[in-house]
C-alpha cells in the first residue's frame, strides 16, 4: 500500500521536530529514513503508526486518510528500537498479541509459520529475557508480521546488535521482504544499513528531508553537503565557475581557488541551477574514485595501467588524458586491510582523503611523497558554496 | 520498484539549523509518548480518591489541632477557642526536658543505627553474592513479629541479672556507662541506655534498607577505578563509596530520626518516668489527662521542631529529592 | 620454634600478618553479622519463650520448658479476637490503600498538571511527621466532630498512612516502565482499555504488591496511631500486647509472634527457592 505524506508538520512546544514534509513511499518498496539522531526520522515514523499525531497536514494509506486513525485501527505495525517486547509474556503470546486482540481464536497455526520463519521454532516458551539480542530483535518482526500488516514500519530495529548479527540480519529482513512483499519503511542513522537495504533513501536533517533516490544516486550524485558528508567521505573543493555548459559541450569548466587548477564535470552533475561565469560551488569527489601517481611517472616495478592516450606535457606517464588533476604530498599513510588510506596536502584543498585498493601498491607512496592525484570527470560532483562544507560530518 | 517521491520542498541549504541543544527531538518524543497530550480532567479523577482522603484524615486534623492548640476550658465545662497561647509555654516549660531528651535519644539512636547499620547494609550490597536475598529476607523477617512483642523480649534479654547484663557488668562497660550517667545501679532496664538500645533496635531496619538501596546501585567498576587509581580501601571508601551512598544516608537518617523522636514505647516498656519522652507526655495528655490543648499544643512544637530541623538537615545534605 | 628462632621483631609480625590480613578484608562481613545477630535475637528470645512455663503472670524469665501455649494459642481471654480485629482492618485499609494510592500514583506517573508538586509534598508529608503527631490530631478531629471510635475510625487511620506508601512503591514502579511497551501494544491492535488490563496493569502489579505488602504489613503492626483513634471495645492485637505488657504478658502472645515470623520466614524463602528452580530449568 502506497503511504503518502503531504505537508506533515510535528511541533513539541517551541521546537519544530519535523518541517513541512511531503514523502511517497511506493507499494512493496524498502524505504529508509536515514539520519543523525535528533533530525525528525523517528517522528515521521511515530505520525505513520498513529503513535504522534501530526501537528498539520495529512497521510494517505492508499487512499484511505489515516491521519487521526488511532494507533489501534491502523493496519500498520511497528518493530521498535529495543524491540518493546511485552516481559510478562512469553515468545509465543508476544507474537499472537495482535491476533488475540483482533479477536482471532486460533492462533496456534499462524505462531508456528511464524516462528519457523524467523526461525526460532524451539524458543516459544522462553520468556524475552531469555532470549539473546538478535533473537529478540526476530521475536519483535514476527509480532508485527504475524499481522499482515499494509505496511511495517522498522525504528532503528538492529541498533542493539553487534556489528556480525546486523549484517546477517540485515540480509535476513531484506530475504523476508521479499518474500511477504509489504511496504517497509525503516528508520535508521546507519548508512550502510540503509545503503544495504533500501530501495529508496530519505536523508534527514533538521526535520527536512535533504534528498530522495536509490542510494547508488545519493552516494554517487549528492545535492548537498549535508548528504556528501553523512553518505560515506567526501573531498569538497572551493572552485569558481569558468564557463558554464555550452550548444557543442554540457561540460562545466572550473578553476580551483586555491591554486587555479583547471577541473572539468558533466553539467548535471552540478546541484546549482542556472551557474554562471565566476560564481563559487563546492567540488566534490570520493575518495575511491581518486588515483594517485607518483610525480616521477609510475612506478615500473609495479603494473600500473597506463590507460589511453600517453599524458600530456608535464604530467608524469600513466595519468590518463582527460582526467582531472591535482598535485600534492601526502602527509599520512594509513593500512586499512581492504585498502590503503592517504591523507594529502594539495594547494587547492587542505586535506584530501584517497583510498587506494590494495593491489600493486606502488612503495614509493609514503607521507612526503608528492604525487599527482587524478580522476575522471563523469565522478566529480559540484554542491552550492552557500553551504557548510562541513555539514554532517559529525552527525554520526 | 524504486522511489519517485516528489522532492522534497526543503531547500537545499539547511546548514545551521540543527536542533537547539538539549532538545534532541527523539528524547522528547520518548517523554512525550509517556504523558503525551492526556492533560484534561483524568490526573484530578485518578487522584480524587487519595487526595481527599489525605485532605479530610491527614490536613484537616493538623488545623483542627492548630486551633485545639490555643483553646482553654476543661474536660467538664468544655474546650474553647480562647487564643490561650500559653499553652505553649506552659508545655515547653513543664515538658520542655521531654523534649530535650526526646531528640537527645532520637540522635543517639541514630548515629547507632548508622554506624550498625551501614556495615550490614554494605555487607548486603558488595559482600553477600548468592547469600544477598537470604540475608535481605533476615532483615526484613523480624517486621513480621509485631514490634511491641519483639520490645518486650528485650526486657528478657536486658534483665536484672541476667547473662548481657552479668557479661557488661564483669566486662566493666556497666561502669562506664554509669559514669556516663547511662546506666545506675548494674542494671539496664529503666535506664537511659535501655531506651536508646530499644530505639537503635526498632528502627535499624528503617536505616539499612534505604542505605541497602543507594549501596547496591554503585556501579562496582567504580570502586574497582578508584584502587586501580592508587586508592587504599580506606580511600575509596571515603571518596567514592560513602558519597555516593549519601542519598541513602540521609534517607535512612530521616527514616529512623524522625519516628524515634516521636516514639513512646520503648521509654514506656524499657525505661523509666525519668527516661519519658515527649511522645509519652503527649500520650499521656491526650488519652489519660484529657488536656487535650496541651496534648495538641507539645504536638504541634514536636512537629514544627522535627520539620525545622529535616529542613536544615537537607539543605546540609543538599539531596531533596528522596522520593 | 626452636629451630629458626626469631631473629628480628619482625618476624613475628609475620606469623600474624595472615589472620590480622584476613581480619581486615571480612571486618565488614564480621560487623554486619554482629548487626543481623541484633535484629535477630529479640525473635529467638519470642520464639523460646513460646515454650516457657513461666511463674508468675509475667514471661519474662526461664523457668521451665513446655508446649502448654502452642497447644492452646486461643486459650488466652480476647487475644485471639484482638487478632481477628487485626487482620480484618489489616486487609480491608490494604484493599482501599493500595486502590486509591494507585490511581494516584498513575496520576503522579503519567501526567502533567497543575497542582503536581503541592500533591507531591501532601503525599510525602504523612511519612516525614512522627505517628504521634498524626494519631493525636486525627483523634481530635474525631473527638471535634463527635464520631464515635471505634472499627471505622481505625479503619480511616490506617488507610490514611498506608496511602503514602502505596503511592511511593506504585510510582517508582509505573515511572520504571518502559512507555514503548504501552505504544507496542496500541501498535498491536489493542485499544486504550485492553492497553491497560493486558500489559500496563501486569507491569506495574510488582508495585502494586510490594504497596499492598507494606500497607499489610503497616495496618497489621501499628500501635501508636491506633491507640488515639481506637474505641473501648475495638482491641486490636497490638493494643492487646500493650495492655498485657502492664497487666502479665501471656506465653500465647510468644507463640502469636513467633507464628507469624516462622511463617514469613517459610513463605519467603520457599518462594525464593521456587524462584531459583525455575530460572535454572
Amino acid at each position: 500500500m502506497t503511504i503518502t505524506l503531504s505537508g506533515i508538520t510535528k511541533t513539541f512546544g517551541d521546537f519544530t521536530a519535523v518541517h513541512p514534509l511531503d514523502l511517497t513511499v511506493p507499494e512493496g518498496s524498502f524505504f529508509a529514513l536515514l539520519g543523525a539522531s535528533g533530525c525528525g526520522k523517528t517522528t515521521t515514523l511515530r505520525m505513520i503508526a498513529g503513535l504522534e499525531e501530526p501537528t498539520s497536514g495529512t497521510i494517505l494509506l492508499g487512499d484511505d486518510d489515516i491521519t487521526h486513525l488511532p494507533p489501534h485501527k491502523r493496519p500498520v505495525n511497528t518493530v521498535f528500537q529495543n524491540y518493546a517486547l511485552f516481559p510478562h509474556l512469553d515468545v509465543s503470546e508476544n507474537i499472537a498479541f495482535g491476533l488475540r486482540r483482533r479477536g482471532v481464536k486460533s492462533v496456534s497455526k499462524q505462531v508456528a509459520e511464524m516462528l519457523d520463519l524467523v526461525q526460532l521454532g524451539d524458543m516459544a516458551r522462553r520468556k524475552p529475557r531469555q532470549l539473546s539480542g538478535g533473537q529478540q530483535q526476530r521475536v519483535a518482526l514476527a509480532r508485527a508480521l504475524i499481522n499482515r500488516p499494509q505496511v511495517l514500519l522498522l525504528d532503528e530495529p538492529l541498533g542493539a546488535l553487534d556489528l556480525k548479527l546486523r549484517r546477517q540480519m540485515q540480509l535476513e529482513l531484506k530475504r523476508i521482504q521479499t518474500e511477504v512483499g509489504i511496504t517497509f519503511v525503516h528508520v535508521t542513522h546507519d548508512q550502510e544499513e540503509a545503503m544495504t537495504m533500501a530501495d529508496s533513501v530519505a536523508v534527514m536533517y533538521g526535520g527536512r528531508v535533504e534528498q530522495l533516490g536509490p542510494p547508488a544516486e545519493l552516494y554517487e550524485n549528492p545535492r548537498s553537503t549535508f548528504v556528501a558528508n553523512f553518505l560515506g567521505t567526501s573531498n569538497l573543493i572551493e572552485a569558481q565557475v569558468v564557463s558554464g555548459a555550452t550548444a557543442e559541450s554540457d561540460e562545466l569548466r572550473l578553476r580551483t581557488v586555491g591554486d587555479d587548477t583547471a577541473l572539468r564535470l558533466p553539467a548535471a552533475r552540478c546541484a546549482v541551477e542556472g551557474v554562471e561565469e565566476g560564481a563559487k560551488v563546492l567540488v566534490g569527489v570520493r575518495p575511491e574514485k581518486i588515483s594517485l601517481t607518483h610525480t616521477d611517472g609510475p612506478d615500473t616495478a609495479s603494473e600500473s595501467v597506463a590507460e589511453g592516450a600517453p599524458a600530456p606535457a608535464g604530467v608524469p606517464a600513466g595519468v590518463p588524458e582527460g582526467h582531472n588533476r591535482l598535485t600534492g604530498r601526502i602527509t599520512d599513510a594509513s593500512y586499512l586491510g581492504v585498502s590503503w588510506q592517504y591523507l594529502i596536502e594539495t594547494p587547492a584543498c587542505s586535506e584530501l582523503t584517497v583510498y587506494e585498493q590494495n593491489v600493486a601498491r606502488d612503495s614509493r607512496l609514503t607521507p612526503g611523497a608528492h604525487v599527482v592525484l587524478h580522476w575522471r570527470p563523469e565522478h566529480t560532483f559540484a554542491l552550492d558554496a552557500a553551504q557548510d562544507a562541513a555539514a554532517g560530518e559529525e552527525a554520526i | 520498484m524504486t522511489a519517485v517521491a516528489p522532492p522534497s520542498p526543503s531547500g537545499p541549504a539547511s546548514a545551521g539549523a540543527a536542533p537547539p541543544a538539549g532538545k534532541d527531538p527523539d528524547g522528547a518524543v520518548a517523554e512525550a509518548g509517556a504523558g503525551r497530550a492526556r492533560r484534561g480532567l483524568t490526573p484530578y479523577w485518578l487522584l480524587l480518591p487519595a487526595g481527599l482522603w489525605l485532605a479530610v484524615f491527614f490536613v484537616a486534623p493538623l488545623f483542627y489541632q492548630a486551633s485545639t492548640s490555643v483553646q482553654s476550658g476543661s474536660l467538664e465545662e468544655g474546650f474553647r477557642v480562647t487564643w490561650q497561647f500559653s499553652n505553649y509555654t506552659d508545655a515547653l516549660g513543664t515538658y520542655g526536658e521531654h523534649f530535650v531528651r526526646s531528640f537527645c535519644y532520637a540522635a543517639v539512636a541514630t548515629a547507632l543505627c548508622l554506624f550498625i547499620g551501614y556495615p550490614l547494609a554494605y555487607m548486603i550490597a558488595l559482600r553477600a553474592g548468592r547469600w544477598r536475598n537470604l540475608v535481605l529476607v533476615m532483615v526484613i523477617a523480624p517486621f513480621f513479629t509485631s514490634f511491641l512483642i519483639r520490645t518486650l523480649a528485650w526486657k528478657t534479654i536486658l534483665s536484672d541479672g541476667g547473662p548481657v547484663v552479668g557479661a557488661l557488668s564483669s566486662l566493666h562497660i556497666l561502669d562506664v556507662t554509669h559514669w556516663l550517667g547511662l546506666t545506675a545501679d548494674d542494671r539496664v532496664l529503666a535506664t537511659p541506655l535501655a531506651v536508646v538500645c530499644g530505639l537503635t533496635y526498632n528502627f535499624l531496619p528503617f536505616m539499612i534498607l534505604p542505605l541497602y538501596s543507594s549501596l547496591e546501585r554503585i556501579d562496582t567498576s567504580l570502586l574497582e577505578a578508584a584502587r586501580d587509581l592508587y586508592a587504599k580501601p580506606s580511600t575509596t571508601f571515603r571518596k567514592v563509596t560513602f558519597p555516593l551512598s549519601l542519598p541513602g544516608v540521609v534517607a535512612g537518617t530521616l527514616l529512623t530520626f524522625i519516628p524515634a523522636s516521636g516514639d513512646y514505647i520503648n521509654a514506656q516498656l524499657l525505661g523509666s518516668p525519668s527516661e519519658q519522652m515527649v511522645g509519652n507526655a503527649i500520650q499521656k495528655q491526650f488519652l489519660n489527662v484529657l488536656d487535650y490543648p496541651t496534648a495538641a499544643a507539645m504536638s504541634f512544637i514536636l512537629m514544627a521542631l522535627i520539620l525545622l530541623m529535616v529542613s536544615v538537615y537537607m539543605r546540609k545534605a543538599g539531596t531533596e529529592e528522596l522520593v | 620454634m626452636s629451630t629458626t628462632a626469631p631473629t628480628s621483631p619482625r618476624a613475628g609480625s609475620h606469623v600474624l600478618a595472615a589472620p590480622v590480613r584476613w581480619l581486615r578484608r571480612n571486618a565488614v562481613v564480621l560487623v554486619g553479622s554482629a548487626a543481623l545477630a541484633y535484629l535477630l535475637v529479640p525473635n529467638l528470645v519470642v520464639l523460646a519463650f513460646s515454650f516457657n512455663k513461666p511463674a508468675g503472670r509475667f514471661n519474662y524469665a526461664w523457668r521451665t520448658f513446655s508446649t502448654d501455649a502452642w497447644t492452646d494459642p486461643c486459650g488466652v481471654a480476647n487475644m485471639c479476637s484482638s487478632l481477628g480485629l487485626s487482620l480484618r482492618i489489616a486487609v480491608l485499609a490494604t484493599l482501599i490503600a493500595t486502590a486509591f494510592g494507585t490511581f494516584a500514583a498513575f496520576a503522579l506517573a503519567r501526567y502533567r498538571f497543575r497542582g503536581k508538586s503541592t500533591t507531591n509534598a501532601l503525599i510525602f508529608l504523612p511519612m516525614a511527621m512522627p505517628e504521634v503527631v498524626m494519631g493525636a490530631s486525627l483523634g481530635t478531629l474525631f473527638l471535634n466532630t463527635r464520631v464515635q471510635f471505634g472499627f471505622v475510625t481505625i479503619l480511616i487511620a490506617h488507610v490514611m498512612f498506608c496511602l503514602s506508601f502505596v503511592v511511593v512503591a506504585v510510582k517508582a514502579r509505573v515511572m520504571s516502565m518502559d512507555p514503548r511497551l504501552e505504544e507496542a501494544a496500541r501498535d498491536l491492535y489493542a485499544g486504550p482499555f485492553q492497553t491497560f488490563c493486558r500489559v500496563t496493569l501486569p507491569l506495574a502489579a510488582p508495585g502494586i504488591a510490594a504497596g499492598a505488602m507494606l500497607s499489610f504489613a503497616l495496618s497489621f503492626d501499628d500501635f501508636i496511631i491506633t491507640q488515639f483513634n481506637a474505641g473501648p471495645s475495638t482491641v486490636t492485637f497490638p493494643m492487646f500486647v500493650w495492655g498485657a505488657a502492664q497487666r502479665g504478658v501471656p506465653v500465647q502472645v510468644n507463640v502469636i509472634g513467633s507464628a507469624m515470623f516462622v511463617l514469613a520466614l517459610v513463605i519467603v524463602l520457599g518462594g525464593q527457592i521456587a524462584a531459583n528452580r525455575r530460572k535454572r530449568v
